[in-house]
C-alpha cells in the first residue's frame, strides 16, 4: 500500500473523528447525542463481516490452489475480522450502559456477536490444535467457509426476526428507504470508507508479518 | 474541575480520541516501514 494511500486513511478517520463529535445532529428520540455510537460502532460490525468474507474467500481459493499462502490470507483476515468483533462488542456495550441501563443485556444482537465470537474462537483452536501445516490449512479452510455461513444469519438476520431494544431503522427502513440525515449519513459512509481502507492496510500487515515468520523459522 | 470537565465533555472525548487515533497511525506506519526494511534484508540476503 502506497503512503498516499495511508495519508488518505488518515485524514479520512481523523475527519470523521471531528466531525463525527462536534457536528450538530438531529434529535433522535431516546438516543440524543448517543446516536453519534453510529460513526464508530457500525464500521466496526462491517468490518468484521468483510474481513470473515475476505477469509472465507481465501479458504475457497486454498482449496481450489492448495496454496499455502491464501490459507496465510485467510488465517490473517479471520483474526482482524475477530479483534473488530470484539470492538463492537466493547463500543456496543458501553453505549448500552447509558442507553439501557447495563453493560449486557442478551439483547438477539448482542447474543449473536457473542456466538459469532465463539464459532472464530473455535476455529483459531483447531488451526492451533493441528501441526501439519497442508491439513491444518485444509482443516480451517473448510471450517472458516462452514462459519460464514453463519455470519450474515447471526448478523442480519437473527437480530431482524426476533424482537430487540436495538435501535432498528437507523440508516435503512424496512420499505429499503434512506432514514438517516444526510449530514449523519454522509459522515457515516465517510467512516465506512475509512475504516475499509484501514481494514486493508492492516490485512496486508499482518499477511506481511506472517510470510516474515515462516521465512525466518 | 469536576464543572470543568462536564461543560466539555465532548471536547475531551475528541482528543481523547485524536491521540489514540494518532498514536495507532504513527505505530502502523512505522511498523509498516521497518516491515519493508526486513524483507529488504530478506531479499538481499
Amino acid at each position: 500500500m502506497n503512503n498516499f494511500l495511508k495519508y488518505l486513511i488518515f485524514i479520512i478517520i481523523s475527519g470523521v473523528l471531528i466531525a463525527g463529535i462536534l457536528v450538530p445532529i438531529p434529535y433522535i428520540p431516546s438516543l440524543g447525542d448517543k446516536a453519534r455510537i453510529i460513526y464508530l460502532h457500525v464500521p466496526m460490525s462491517w468490518i468484521a463481516v468483510l474481513a470473515f468474507l475476505v477469509s472465507m474467500i481465501n479458504a475457497v481459493r486454498y482449496l481450489k490452489t492448495r496454496d499455502l499462502q491464501k490459507d496465510l490470507i485467510a488465517y490473517s483476515s479471520a483474526e482482524i475480522g475477530f479483534l473488530f468483533s470484539i470492538l463492537a462488542t466493547v463500543t456496543g456495550s458501553l453505549w448500552a450502559k447509558f442507553n439501557w441501563g447495563s453493560f449486557w443485556n442478551w439483547d438477539p444482537r448482542e447474543t449473536s456477536i457473542f456466538i459469532l465470537l465463539l464459532i472464530y474462537g473455535a476455529y483459531f483452536s483447531l488451526r492451533s490444535a493441528i501441526e501439519n501445516p497442508e491439513q491444518k490449512a485444509k482443516l480451517s479452510s473448510v471450517y472458516s467457509i462452514i462459519a460464514f455461513v453463519t455470519v450474515p444469519f447471526f448478523i442480519f438476520i437473527m437480530p431482524r426476526i426476533v424482537e430487540s431494544l436495538h435501535p432498528e431503522d437507523a440508516i435503512v427502513n424496512s420499505q429499503g428507504k434512506i432514514t438517516m440525515n444526510p449530514v449523519m449519513l454522509t459522515i457515516f459512509l465517510s467512516s465506512l470508507a475509512g475504516f475499509t481502507m484501514f481494514f486493508f492496510w492492516v490485512l496486508n500487515l499482518k499477511v506481511r508479518v506472517e510470510k516474515l515468520y515462516h521465512r525466518f523459522r | 474541575m469536576y464543572d470543568f470537565l462536564e461543560k466539555n465533555a465532548m471536547y475531551i472525548v475528541l482528543l481523547i480520541a485524536l491521540i489514540i487515533w494518532i498514536g495507532l497511525f504513527f505505530y502502523m506506519f512505522r511498523l509498516d516501514k521497518r516491515i519493508k526494511k526486513l524483507e529488504k534484508d530478506k531479499n538481499t540476503e
